[in-house]
């Protein structure tokens, strides 16, 4: 895939780290097929051009406006609704509206997963904007079922979702977090430990590892930690993330 | 409309950015003065920055994961002017 069309160099590990996170998409994962996870990136696209989700946008409440999204029409309707309002509307997004989709049949673990996609789509697609290119073709799905996979150690605790939280990640996931600060956004994905796997290694290359977050002395890139830092922040605000 | 530069070095460029990145603004643009102040190199990581945390920032919203106590200790007085607090209580 890649970016050879790309106007300057991009520095190697940039464009190495996005193909595994297309792989990783068209792969089954633990539970969504390959052609749904496709679909689901397909549908994070598709989203920017629903007439609904514009509607809602603009409306003082999104629940304010009722109607049908314009889906592509692979993904069941609680699905699009979801990457749906996770592209467009994500700061208005509510307990309420996420046990809504649970009532609706949607398991907490496909919902994990479908975040997990949805983000890594939209942080592939973030790129290639940015660097003022055209959104790169999405991947043939890959055959197979997903695997299931349910961490023993995942449980409530404050969020919507069942977390692993630090300190209680054991077995496979034993090394889920290497070590780094605890901090609730590297838990977010863990019910789907591929999905934070696969995310956290988009963050880590395109960002900063967590080694280098806080090592001041050094800039390991060509904008400084206080220029990532504005940017990175400014982006959140713009995103009216609280987090 | 950029929110201004924060003191940071090109930070008017990459409010400018942080904008069109958001869908507020001309990406061509935006891209053509980052480039001008912080490099090609620059400009790729800036890139990277902005796709991070233009995902990052759903994955937060739509998991409802809270805010750490640490955190949430050391930001409480600004995000007591700023009524953030209130503004996140609404989502539920």
């Amino acid at each position: 895939m890649g970016y050879p069309d790309a106007p300057v160099p991009i520095r190697a590990d940039i464009p190495a780290a996005h193909a595994r996170a297309w792989a990783w998409i068209a792969a089954p994962g633990n539970w969504l097929t390959g052609a749904e996870r496709v679909a689901i990136a397909a549908e994070t696209r598709h989203a920017l051009d629903c007439r609904l989700c514009a509607a809602r946008k603009k409306a003082l409440s999104p629940e304010a406006v009722t109607g049908e999204h314009d889906g592509l029409g692979v993904l069941e309707p609680p699905m699009v609704e979801i990457v749906h309002r996770i592209v467009t509307d994500p700061a208005r997004l509510t307990r309420r509206w996420f046990e809504a989709r649970l009532a609706e049949g949607v398991e907490v673990t496909r919902y994990v997963e479908t975040v997990g996609v949805t983000a890594v789509t939209v942080s592939l697609d973030t790129f290639a904007r940015s660097m003022g290119l055209p959104l790169r073709r999405l991947p043939e799905p890959k055959p197979g079922e997903p695997s299931g996979y349910l961490p023993a150690s995942a449980r409530m605790e404050e969020a919507w979702v069942p977390l692993i939280l630090h300190g209680e990640e054991t077995g496979a996931e034993a090394d889920i977090y290497s070590g780094v600060p605890r901090a609730y956004i590297l838990m977010a994905l863990t019910l789907v430990p591929e999905a934070k796997r696969a995310f956290f290694d988009l963050v880590e290359t395109q960002y900063l590892p967590s080694r280098w977050m806080r090592a001041f002395d050094v800039e390991h890139r060509a904008i400084s930690h206080a220029q990532i830092e504005f940017l990175a922040a400014r982006i959140s605000a713009l995103n009216q993330c609280v987090y | 409309m950029s929110g201004g530069g924060g003191g940071v070095a090109a930070g008017e460029e990459l409010a400018v950015f942080a904008e069109a990145v958001a869908g507020e603004g001309d990406m061509a643009a935006a891209i053509s003065a980052l480039r001008r102040t912080v490099g090609d190199a620059g400009w790729v990581d800036a890139a990277g920055v902005a796709a991070t945390f233009n995902a990052i920032d759903r994955v937060a919203d739509a998991t409802g994961i809270p805010l750490e106590p640490k955190k949430a200790a050391v930001s409480a007085d600004f995000r007591g002017a700023l009524a953030i607090d209130a503004w996140a209580d609404a989502r539920g």
